[in-house]
């Protein structure tokens, strides 16, 4: 191989496309099915979160509440009427509860502590109680309903989001009631006519606002409830004033008003069986709304039977009348059994497709009942690694900066000694040149070993003249047959004359001084490779900007952790060191994984060398112009670090230093590689539902801080390596925009591993702009 | 690392994504359905209340749509008329007029 071949093969492997193979590689890139359902996920995502912003009333949630408006447009008999108001035939009528007579309602349930407690001391005490539920709280709760209601309680509306409806339109009006009845629907099959208006109360309290509204919902078939004695829990009094208040005077009889939910309620749940026991003693019976109608409408008819008996005596004879005292006596029959279908009258059974949509409601509910929180888990695992990680890059890289930088640190006696370098080469005519330029001022003897890996555009004789020119008598060019960076990177270290190989990019300039830094650490014995620091050269782009900050921030901050903590999972492709007796012990560069710097980093500490950053070591390199070369970049990042942590994965029950990467390092790139990134855009996600449905400044006072902690981290890390901080102007935006890329892309690199698809090398476009900044060179 | 030659394992995801999508796809379906009240059949008709003791001992609510309550403006005629037919067809009427008889009554009435 190290012979030149004349004619690069056209079946290599990193051949340049052809223009129909580009296209369909356009094609690929957008992955249509991937795309759709990554938008599905989203509208279902963005769906959820509203559905939990509207359940919780914090979507569309209205406060408004209205207090001591006039009421010269409600009719008085309706002012001075019973509690319960119908328009049967278009025509407003009340019904009273008639003496000795108690309808418990309960307003604002159902709540899962404080109902199933009601509901337990009604089943106790043998009574019927009528709930008005609002439909959020049904649909949160369904289990709930469906018990009060086979315990043979009568339910009925209370708005969806208890809103005062009066301030709300009639589209509005209508959908709060239809969404309940869908709840209801679901949750116990049944759909209902009663209605209690939250904020209500005495029928007196009816003002020219809300009349429309019971105007409206009565001649669409509601019953409106109102109360007679207001119990006035929700204010806490104290038990004895709770029954005090809810007691009706005298032999009355009255629709009780309790709270079930909306806050604390030990004290209804004390008063409540001592109210029972004290009606139940007075003689009082108990029922629903529905019974109260249904007896009054019995007195009423005994009331005309009695009349009509009466006449029929007069008129008519004696077997005529023996008819009618049957038929009272049938009617009587029903009307005094309390069978539960008398006492839920206002229930109609939900059929059709108002009963599937409200199971289907039921079910949205509960998978976003499930959702929210997992992603509340998921955020909070976010900041716990951000913060943590943020928290150790600032002590570590403190530590770190201090001990190399002291004054007597050295690793050992000076590496003087010649080292080989290695730069592979693929279609790199606009570089090549500007690399070799770069070493030839090199304050370290080396030899230069370029690999041109079967280039199509001529970089080897690119190469030959450019050493010629600038007069290098230690270059050597070796050609092969295209075969992929890890076999070049294979051929230089074999062709390799010294015992120390440093191996760049063929897009990399160094400066004089970087050969000699980056090797200075092989004095001790135990370093097995060094990692350098790469800077990005052309950085005043905005996506350059980006990676400038990610490199200087993650990759510097990073690396000097990693190097504390002895766990390095990446030695840069752009500028490292090996020991070429460490390289050719784990089997040199493999062709297993896309990421070959990371699986050789990671062979070295399984082979229990050390590996260190070196951060005087600088390389100037050509980051991605575009934003699509970023991703595609990352794709095989992420990627071939997933192959990585994959195929070195025995390390994790390994012992000595295998088992120590794998219980070390292995975790920690698992955490801030993988699932950190996965995670990430929920800071934005969460900040986006909070500022809408929550409150707006704090939200965005939240994510202010958390960006301000990484600006300070980055703040740090910029002073650590002298750059200037003008750049981090744009980290708001690079912030915003690397986490959503770098999820996608992370996502897209999954996808890829399980449906186990082939992932190539995809070469970068180059200009060849990069050159070493004017001051240093 | 990772890959399958064979295809059946992105055969199988692919299925598993086409699925997911539809998922999504009903779920946002049935949410905007539900908040606007789409296919609900709650017309105002099948909600007229307390109908009248007919309509009310039918267990599960079925009966002539909104005729009934339209008509029985005024609760007593109706009331009287509708009640007579079970009335008649029940025997055992001047025993006791308890719960037995209200059974019996509306087992008559279906």
């Amino acid at each position: 191989m190290t012979t030149p071949t004349p004619t690069p093969s056209p079946r290599g492997r990193r051949r340049a496309p052809t223009r129909i193979e580009r296209a369909a590689g356009k094609a690929a890139a957008l992955q249509r099915p991937r795309v759709i359902l990554a938008l599905l996920l989203l509208l279902a995502l963005t769906c959820v979160m509203l559905l939990d912003g509207y359940l919780r009333a914090e979507v569309g949630g209205d406060e408004r509440v209205r207090t001591g408006a006039s009421s010269s447009k409600v009719p008085d008999k309706v002012l001075n009427g019973g509690p319960i108001l119908t328009f049967r035939g278009g025509q407003a009528t009340t019904v009273s509860v008639p003496s000795k007579t108690i309808a418990l309602t309960f307003d604002d349930g159902p709540n899962p502590t404080w109902t199933p407690q009601v509901l337990a001391i009604l089943r106790k005490y043998d009574v019927p109680g009528t709930f008005f539920l609002v439909g959020s709280m049904v649909s949160r709760y369904p289990g709930i309903v469906k018990t009060m209601v086979q315990q043979g309680n009568e339910v009925g509306i209370h708005t969806f989001t208890h809103v005062d409806l009066s301030y709300q339109s009639d589209a509005r009006v209508s959908r709060e009631m239809e969404q309940t009845q869908l709840a209801l629907a679901g949750a116990a099959g049944i759909t209902t006519t009663l209605f209690r208006a939250p904020y209500s109360s005495e029928t007196d309290a009816i003002d020219n606002y809300s009349w429309p509204v019971y105007k409206k919902l009565g001649q669409d078939g509601y019953t409106s409830v109102f109360v007679d004695t207001d119990s006035d829990d929700w204010k806490k009094p104290g038990v004895s004033k709770i029954v005090k208040w809810a007691t009706p005077k005298g032999t009355k009889g009255a629709s009780v008003l309790f709270h079930d939910a909306g806050g604390e309620r030990s004290q209804t749940i004390k008063a409540l069986p001592q109210y029972i026991e004290m009606m139940k003693a007075k003689g009082y019976t108990f029922t629903t709304v529905s019974g109260v109608i249904e007896k009054q409408r019995a007195t009423e008819r005994k009331q005309t039977e009695r009349e009509q008996a009466q006449q029929d005596q007069a008129q008519q004879g004696q077997a005529q009348r023996e008819q009618t005292g049957n038929a009272a006596a049938g009617l009587r029959g029903t009307t005094d059994g309390n069978g539960t279908d008398r006492l839920q009258a206002a229930h109609r059974k939900a059929t059709g497709i108002t009963l599937y949509e409200g199971k289907a409601l039921i079910a949205a509910v509960a998978v976003a009942e499930w959702t929210v929180p997992a992603l509340s888990v998921g955020l909070v695992v976010v900041g716990v690694a951000v913060m943590g990680r943020f928290g150790m890059m600032l002590i570590l890289a403190r530590r770190h900066f201090r001990q190399r930088n002291r004054r007597r640190f050295a690793w050992g006696p000076p590496v003087a000694g010649p080292v080989s370098v290695i730069v592979p080469a693929y279609n790199e005519k606009e570089c090549i040149a500007n690399t070799l330029e770069s070493l030839a001022r090199s304050t370290h003897p080396i030899e230069i070993i370029v690999v041109d890996d079967g280039s199509t555009d001529g970089t080897s004789e690119i190469a030959r003249s450019a050493a010629e020119s600038l007069g290098m008598s230690n270059v050597r060019v070796i050609r092969q047959e295209n075969a992929g960076k890890p076999a070049a990177l294979n051929n230089g270290v074999r062709s390799a004359s010294h015992d120390i190989v440093v191996m760049m990019d063929g897009d990399t300039v160094f400066e004089p001084d970087t050969v000699r830094q980056l090797v200075q650490p092989f004095a001790d014995p135990e370093v097995g490779a060094v990692a350098g620091n790469a800077k990005v050269g052309n950085r005043d782009t905005v996506i350059g900007a980006w990676q400038h900050i990610e490199y200087v921030m993650g990759f510097n901050l990073d690396r000097r952790m990693y190097d504390l903590l002895r766990c390095m999972p990446t030695i840069p492709g752009a500028i490292g060191a090996f020991r070429r007796e460490a390289v050719l012990q784990v089997g040199g560069m493999s062709e297993d994984t896309l990421a070959e710097d990371t699986d050789i980093t990671i062979a070295l500490h399984r082979a229990g060398w050390r590996v260190v950053y070196q951060e005087h070591a600088r390389a100037w390199t050509e980051a991605p112009g575009s934003l699509k070369q970023l991703w595609s970049q990352r794709y095989r990042w992420s990627y071939g670090t997933m192959q990585a942590l994959w195929k070195h994965r025995k390390s994790l029950t390994d012992k000595g230093p295998s088992g120590r990467f794998g219980r070390v390092g292995m975790p920690l790139v698992v955490i801030f590689q993988i699932v950190t990134p996965v995670f990430a855009p929920l800071i934005d996600v969460f900040t986006v539902y909070s500022m809408i449905f929550v409150d707006f400044r704090a939200a965005l006072y939240a994510w202010l801080a958390v960006l301000g902690i990484q600006l300070l981290c980055a703040a740090y890390a910029f002073h650590l390596d002298r750059e200037k901080y003008r750049y981090l102007l744009m980290m708001p935006l690079q912030q915003l925009a690397y986490r959503q890329m770098m999820y996608l892309v992370l996502i897209h690199s999954c996808i890829t591993a399980l449906t186990g698809g082939r992932l190539r090398w995809q070469k970068l476009k180059r200009t060849g702009e990069v050159g070493t900044p004017a001051g240093v060179s | 690392m990772f890959v399958d030659s064979s295809g059946r394992r992105s055969k199988v995801l692919r299925r598993i994504g086409l699925l997911i999508g539809v998922v999504c796809l009903t779920y946002a379906g049935v949410l905007g359905a539900a908040f606007m009240g789409w296919g609900s059949s709650l017309s105002p008709s099948s909600l007229l209340p307390f109908g009248d003791a007919q309509g009310g001992q039918g267990p599960g609510g079925i009966r002539p749509q909104g005729g009934i309550g339209r008509q029985a403006g005024l609760p007593s005629p109706s009331a009287s008329v509708s009640v007579s037919p079970p009335a008649s067809a029940s025997p055992s009427v001047s025993v006791s007029p308890s719960v037995s008889a209200s059974v019996s009554v509306s087992a008559a009435g279906n």
